[in-house]
């Protein structure tokens, strides 16, 4: 019974209480850079989301094979090859996807959340329990960039996925800070202290 | 030294494993791929040179020839990257034998447009780009200038280097729309 709620935990901590930019605050650089719009914000997500899963469960099942001493070489290697699984495989099947994603697919070698879990997690841990900690972490990495997303796009072109909604004085004068990173910066800022005064108080985290 | 040879050994089997997988992954693909990028090209083309049905490169990777049905020579297509406010910025150009350019293209920010959003990245924009269409090369000046182009407010570096790599490349390729094509293909 015990060990059924520490298995949801795995999966249900990476979306607030875990969660890899606001929390773990790994992978900032290319959340700075793809949060600009909404859409680009939800390609980033997905597209690495599938290579965090992915890496993973692969990364936990040759765990017992990897000795100590070479195991971040190897990590890189799997994770890379991976991605560039990916970029060829929607280069070739899906060019309408390719051409939104197709910027963002190199940009996930670096992205750090991957490596992170790959070594604090995938190496340690079964691989199912490797799975529910990928899918927790892409839930939070994705539902993070898009909230940010969406209020940076608003905020500096009066638009949300690319639709008009905002009012004519937001759209004749953005706030061009929004689309820097520094807006992007600020809003990290913004959430961080929310989640830290209403979500983990105080005194208890760490 | 039991440890020391598994290392070398499970280093190079996950190399070598990787480097399998990938060499299968792009001889799957690759056809596939230069078969969608080869459509994307023609598609770009006939965009920016109306009734173009087929197209014959003359310098590689930055001048084609477009002719129509009949086989008859109706424009060029050439690409220039002017420098803009933070890096080049790609354009693909038609120009007809009438001496007007058809249309032009910029590239996405995707394919490596660098301009600040917001601002210099409004060069994509149709109220910009669209004012290229039907003119001529005496008209490639800002209103600022004395030509017919309307810069974008805030924008001026971006507006400038969109019309000058506009003028720069019709300077370098429009003896390409009266010499035969078939003395200039060596």
């Amino acid at each position: 019974m015990n060990q059924k709620v520490n298995r949801l935990k795995y999966l249900t901590d990476g979306i607030i209480i875990e969660n890899p930019i606001l929390v773990i605050m790994i992978g900032l650089c290319p959340t700075l850079a793809t949060s600009i719009s909404a859409k680009d914000a939800l390609g980033m997500g997905v597209a690495a989301s599938f290579v965090l899963i992915c890496s993973n469960i692969v990364i936990s099942a040759v765990r017992k094979f990897v000795p100590d001493s070479v195991r971040i070489p190897i990590f890189i290697i799997i994770i890379s090859t991976f991605v560039t699984i990916v970029d060829y495989a929607m280069q070739a099947y899906a060019p309408a996807l390719y051409r939104v994603l197709g910027v963002f697919v190199p940009l996930i070698v670096v992205n750090c959340i991957i490596l992170g879990r790959a070594e604090a997690f995938a190496y340690l841990h079964n691989i199912f329990d490797s799975f529910l900690d990928g899918v927790g972490k892409a839930i939070g990495f994705t539902l993070i960039l898009v909230v940010m997303g969406i209020i940076r796009e608003y905020f500096s072109t009066g638009a949300i996925f690319g639709m008009v909604i905002g009012p004519k004085f937001l759209i004749s004068n953005p706030m061009l800070i929004m689309i820097f990173p520094p807006g992007g910066f600020l809003l990290i800022g913004i959430f961080k202290a929310l989640i830290n005064k209403f979500i983990i108080k105080p005194g208890v985290a760490d | 030294m039991k440890s020391l040879t598994w290392m070398v050994i499970s280093l190079f089997l996950v190399c070598f494993i990787a480097a399998g997988l990938l060499s299968k992954v792009y001889t799957l693909t690759k056809i596939q791929i230069e078969k969608t990028q080869k459509n994307n090209m023609l598609m770009r083309f006939s965009e920016v040179l109306p009734g173009a049905k087929k197209f014959q490169e003359v310098v590689t990777d930055s001048l084609w020839i477009g002719f129509d049905e009949q086989n008859q020579k109706i424009g060029i297509v050439f690409e220039v990257t002017p420098r803009g406010y933070s890096g080049p910025i790609p354009i693909l150009v038609g120009y007809g034998v009438d001496q007007m350019i058809k249309k032009i293209y910029i590239a996405s920010a995707s394919e490596g447009l660098k301009e600040t959003p917001g601002l210099g990245l409004k060069v994509k924009e149709p109220q910009f780009k669209d004012q290229f269409s039907n003119k001529m090369y005496i008209d490639l000046k800002s209103t600022k200038d004395g030509g017919n182009i309307q810069a974008i407010t805030a924008a001026t570096i971006s507006s400038r280097a969109v019309i000058n790599g506009i003028r720069n490349g019709i300077d370098r390729y429009k003896m390409y729309l009266v010499t035969d094509s078939t003395k200039v293909i060596q």
